[in-house]
């Protein structure tokens, strides 16, 4: 576990000397939020108003978390890296190292990715005041269990990644399934809460990595349960464990095929 | 005049080459070349899911209705997909200035911005383009809006196209451009799949100046919606200005523009 802890400090280290690119790569979360402030306060004639349960604040809150979180990930970088390394042999570099190849991938890009959360998420929390001038009512209890999920969200998102850049051991560009599976959490996650679908398909998002990965964070921010927290969690852990699972098999299953020709 | 009508046409030959040669490269593995389009139509129609779940709250969001959305929607995506289809290199443009790729242009007999941008294709905004085009028959088909769709979705990718070399050009001038060339790109995109009806104020005035969205995506919706000859000569207008504003760009900085001696093979 030391060796994974040294290479996420490592990561950490070497982002902290391109600060300002981190910085800078907010406006994109910053115009994404722009429009998005934009379109709810088209639609809420009232700020009072509930739409879905959900008032204007509420809403706009939900969309400042979970778009942290989407910007924070760079999902389509990890995944076109892991694709990327499968695909050049690098992922050989890898395997003769005392960890496993799965574990340094996730350790290394939780260090990118530390940074980049704790920059986003201050801004983040400026911008949502600037739009909103207030924050929903939160104790600090449940403040430190929304980031307990908000991380616990990013630990199974990259796992995902990864199991998706895996399957480029089987296909030569697995990138694509990336493209859907992010636009399926994008839309049934962070632009709106599950509450926003019809019945049946709210349940069946409830079990769901929408629920732990998007949903899960930005629903205990702007509406606190403890049933709900409980809930979410318990379902975190379960997908961690079913995430690392998957990308166990996939890699153990497509490490066999590789073969190494010198050079 | 002659010579120089037989300058373009010989200019014009050697970019489509350039581009076909860049496709059959991509094309090389079949598999993936499909995979690649197919899921980037199926990426795009996702999104429509985020608009069925809008249009049950309201009818009218920012004065369109749905199937307009669908038709902004669908502009949108063959405008990002014509340029990226035919002009990828120009959305990289500030890497292969700063690595001091360009040297390999420069030595040919052609246009270096036109070789150069026309050197790469990313296969799958095709699966925009296409996209695009199912969206605008969805709308509803007519022979003339079918037409304005093709000329938009070319003026528009021009647009687009002449923004992203402005601001990578400025690489022969700033380090680090390529960072405001993708603040550029990424609000030209965001915006452009939005209803201009949501902003309002001196949001609204960027939109058709500064960020040209409006000249690019809303004004296209507009007059294929209803008609107007002005709006039309507006997007042509502006279409040329920033063509030759990002010819002028390109070559005022490659006189700044100082070869590597990098040694390299274009395969």
């Amino acid at each position: 576990m030391k060796k994974y802890w040294f290479i996420i400090n490592m990561q950490i280290m070497s982002n902290l000397q391109y600060i300002f690119n981190i910085i800078f790569g907010f406006i994109g979360y910053f115009i994404m939020l722009f429009i998005l402030f934009n379109l709810w306060q088209y639609l809420y004639s009232d700020p009072s108003e509930l739409i879905n349960g959900y008032s204007l604040l509420q809403m706009t809150w939900y969309v400042v978390i979970t778009e942290i979180l989407w910007s924070t990930l760079s999902g389509s970088k990890f995944c076109k890296k892991i694709c990327n390394d499968v695909k050049s042999g690098n992922i050989t570099y890898n395997i003769n190292k005392p960890y496993s190849y799965i574990g340094y991938s996730l350790s290394t890009h939780l260090g990118d990715i530390s940074v980049r959360l704790l920059v986003y998420t201050i801004l983040g929390m400026l911008t949502g005041l600037l739009f909103l001038g207030s924050f929903p009512s939160l104790s600090l209890v449940s403040v430190l269990i929304v980031i307990l999920t908000s991380i616990m969200a990013l630990v199974i998102q990259t796992l995902f990644m990864i199991a998706i850049g895996l399957l480029s051991f089987f296909i030569e560009d697995a990138n694509p399934f990336y493209w859907v599976y992010s636009k399926v959490i994008l839309v049934l996650g962070t632009i709106f809460p599950i509450e926003y679908f019809p019945g049946i398909l709210q349940t069946i998002l409830r079990f769901s990595p929408v629920y732990v990965v998007s949903y899960g964070p930005a629903k205990l921010f702007v509406d606190f349960s403890w049933d709900a927290a409980f809930s979410i969690i318990l379902a975190q852990i379960i997908y961690f464990v079913i995430a690392y699972l998957l990308c166990f098999a996939i890699y153990r299953k497509g490490v066999k095929r590789i073969n190494v020709n010198g050079g | 005049m002659l010579t120089a009508v037989n300058g373009v046409k010989n200019q014009m030959r050697v970019t489509r080459l350039s581009i076909r040669y860049a496709v059959m490269r991509e094309m090389l593995n079949k598999f993936t070349f499909l995979s690649n389009v197919l899921f980037m139509i199926l990426n795009n129609a996702c999104m429509i899911v985020q608009w069925v779940v809008l249009y049950s709250i309201n009818d009218d969001i920012g004065g369109y209705t749905f199937k307009q959305m669908l038709l902004l929607w669908g502009l949108s995506a063959s405008i990002y997909g014509f340029a990226h289809f035919l002009f990828e290199k120009a959305f990289h443009l500030s890497d292969t200035i700063n690595t001091g790729k360009l040297d390999a242009f420069l030595v040919q007999p052609k246009n270096v911005l036109l070789q150069t941008i026309s050197s790469d294709t990313k296969i799958s905004s095709l699966g925009d383009l296409l996209f695009g085009f199912i969206m605008y028959f969805i709308h509803g088909f007519t022979i003339e809006s079918f037409l304005l769709f093709i000329f938009f979705t070319a003026s528009g990718g021009l647009i687009l196209t002449a923004i992203s070399i402005i601001l990578n050009s400025l690489s022969f001038w700033l380090n680090k451009s390529d960072m405001i060339a993708e603040v550029g790109n990424s609000l030209m995109i965001n915006f452009s799949t939005y209803p201009d009806g949501i902003f309002k104020g001196i949001t609204r005035i960027l939109l058709f100046t500064l960020i040209p969205v409006g000249i690019a995506n809303y004004i296209p919706i507009h007059v294929m919606t209803d008609f107007n000859i002005y709006l039309f000569f507006i997007n042509i207008g502006v279409t040329l200005l920033f063509m030759l504003f990002a010819f002028l760009i390109f070559y005022q900085g490659l006189k700044k523009y100082s070869s590597s001696n990098l040694m390299s093979a274009r395969i």
